[in-house]
């Protein structure tokens, strides 16, 4: 054992080679489901960047401009609280919902899903069903599979790149982003973002699939921990199926001694990860139910009740009765609601301006001819606003302070920053430390919704005696 | 257990570029790229390019740190026996 080589080969056997799988199509209740929430979530994915909102996209991560626009609304980055809410509220989504239902996302939603799906469909189309992939697949190469074989993946490649072409246009006004593909003069980082994109979704949804998800992805090695015995997964009956066995149509099970299951394979054929569900619950179960509707179809031509394969819970499987309200599912949800709730309410009341106060680094304060006491700032004004807006500035905290600049309003086209120096002028004799709190105001004079207001120090020679 | 050259060399690269993926988000989010980059020599490159080159500083990063977190993992010599 100490010979390299010897290890090296023992290294080879211990790594198992993945066999490739080919998922048999499969028809039925949650097919259809599933297909729908594919062509919805593609339509979604691929349709929204062309839609107009207002004369601008509606939707548009502006990076260049550091602005997000969403339909009516636009975001800073002063706003990348919203985000963090948001993507707490996803994450608390996805804990609610496979705690209820188990792999809902993964089955159904998941952009990985979602992708396989399209590719598998475009590769039976052009190579033909699971019998016709693996007979291609074994035969020796001739010009016949050569023109299969290219003409799939040049499928593949057009769609992954329009893939890419849609991602860059959610960061790019995506009707420009199409006259410079078609004059190629995209920029370099829009080029290699749409090249990176489009061979990623390629390799993803045409070579890796079920491996993605088996050792690339996160959730699927966490998510069992939301798992209980009142969880919704998708599980064969051993009790009912038990001892499988073939026989002949329209036979009783009991009369020949087997359970219902026929061991046609149907679960395992279909199945995207490759595995029998008729093992138990395995983590690589990404609960598409495709074996679900491939089991219920043979049970139906078999002549016996549905539901072999079906979604169940682990405590109904064992003859329990299931709780859908169970101390889990009851504080996910106060904490998602209450979450939404905050959200929205934020979002309604949020304002579309936005004040900093910057004070001059260069003088703590300086002393007028008269006496007066003066400290000097930039404000810098964001009109994050889609129309222009005229505001006015102002400052308290000290009694009779004064507020000087060059002008007595700003007016701000939509999305425009201002800044704009200032200066309050106090009379010593009111200032009792060096040290006071002020207040500047800004509001916009025609509405009077927007009003902001934001703290700052006043510092003079206070304390000293005079 | 033998982990296979490319397992190793992906678990190092993928969850490198999933952490990037999220501290590009933050940092960005906080700091502007054109106000970082006009404190360097490469003043003149645009926001896009700050952005790309923020992504693939933070992906460099944390695959630096994945890979010695792999190669430590890896169990020491074992120790000589010396015949008496």
């Amino acid at each position: 054992m100490n010979d390299p080589a010897q290890v090296h080969d023992l290294e080879q056997e211990l790594f198992v080679k993945r066999e490739k799988i080919y998922p048999r199509e499969v028809h039925g209740l949650f097919a259809w489901l599933r297909n729908a929430a594919a062509l919805t979530l593609l339509g979604v994915y691929y349709g929204l960047p062309w839609l107009p909102w207002q004369g601008r996209q509606a939707v548009l991560f502006d990076l260049p401009a550091r602005k997000f626009y969403i339909f009516g609304m636009t975001f800073w980055p002063q706003d990348f609280f919203y985000l963090a809410a948001l993507l707490i509220i996803a994450a608390l989504s996805l804990f609610f919902f496979t705690a209820l239902a188990g792999r809902l996302w993964c089955g159904y939603a998941c952009p990985q899903t979602v992708w396989t799906e399209i590719f598998l469909w475009i590769e039976r189309r052009i190579e033909g069903d699971r019998p016709q992939q693996m007979r291609l697949d074994r035969a020796p190469w001739s010009a016949r599979k050569i023109a299969i074989k290219g003409s799939k993946h040049a499928a593949w490649l057009a769609l992954a790149l329009w893939t890419g072409f849609t991602f860059v246009g959610y960061f790019t006004p995506i009707v420009e982003l199409g006259h410079k593909v078609i004059t190629l003069s995209t920029g370099p980082w829009e080029s290699f973002w749409l090249l990176f994109y489009g061979l990623a979704t390629y390799g993803n949804a045409g070579w890796l699939r079920e491996q993605v998800c088996i050792y690339m992805c996160p959730y699927a090695r966490f998510q069992s921990a939301m798992f209980d015995k009142d969880t919704l997964i998708i599980s064969y009956d051993p009790a009912r199926g038990e001892p499988r066995g073939p026989r002949r149509r329209g036979l009783r099970p009991a009369s020949v001694g087997l359970g219902d299951c026929v061991n046609c394979k149907m679960c395992v054929q279909v199945c995207p990860t490759g595995i029998d569900i008729r093992q138990g619950l395995q983590y690589q179960c990404i609960g598409c139910a495709a074996c679900v509707d491939a089991c219920d179809d043979i049970m139906e031509r078999m002549g016996y009740a549905k539901g072999l394969i079906r979604y169940t819970t682990e405590r109904a499987v064992t003859g329990g009765r299931t709780h859908l309200i169970r101390p889990r599912i009851v504080i996910y949800a106060m904490l998602l609601a209450a979450l939404v709730t905050a959200f929205v309410v934020g979002l309604t009341q949020r304002l579309p301006v936005g004040l900093d106060v910057i004070r001059d680094r260069n003088a703590l304060f300086r002393e007028t001819n008269e006496g007066m006491i003066e400290n000097v700032y930039t404000l810098k004004i964001l009109n994050k606003d889609a129309r222009t807006h005229r505001y006015r500035l102002s400052a308290s905290g000290i009694d009779g302070l004064a507020l000087l600049s060059d002008a007595a309003e700003h007016t701000l086209p939509a999305g425009a920053v201002l800044e704009v120096p200032v200066t309050l002028r106090a009379d010593p004799a009111v200032l009792a430390r060096r040290s006071t709190d002020v207040t500047f105001h800004l509001d916009a004079i025609d509405e009077p919704r927007i009003a902001t207001t934001e703290a700052a120090r006043f510092l003079g020679p206070g304390g000293l005696p005079r | 257990m033998a982990i296979s050259r490319t397992q190793r060399v992906i678990s190092i690269l993928w969850p490198s570029f999933l952490v990037a993926a999220g501290a590009t988000i933050v940092f960005f989010s906080i700091f502007d790229p054109a106000a970082l980059l006009a404190l360097t020599p490469y003043a003149e490159l645009d926001r896009l390019a700050g952005y790309s080159i923020g992504f693939f500083a933070f992906w460099l990063l944390a695959a630096a740190s994945s890979l010695l977190t792999c190669y430590f993992q890896r169990p020491t010599t074992p120790r000589r026996n010396v015949a008496p």
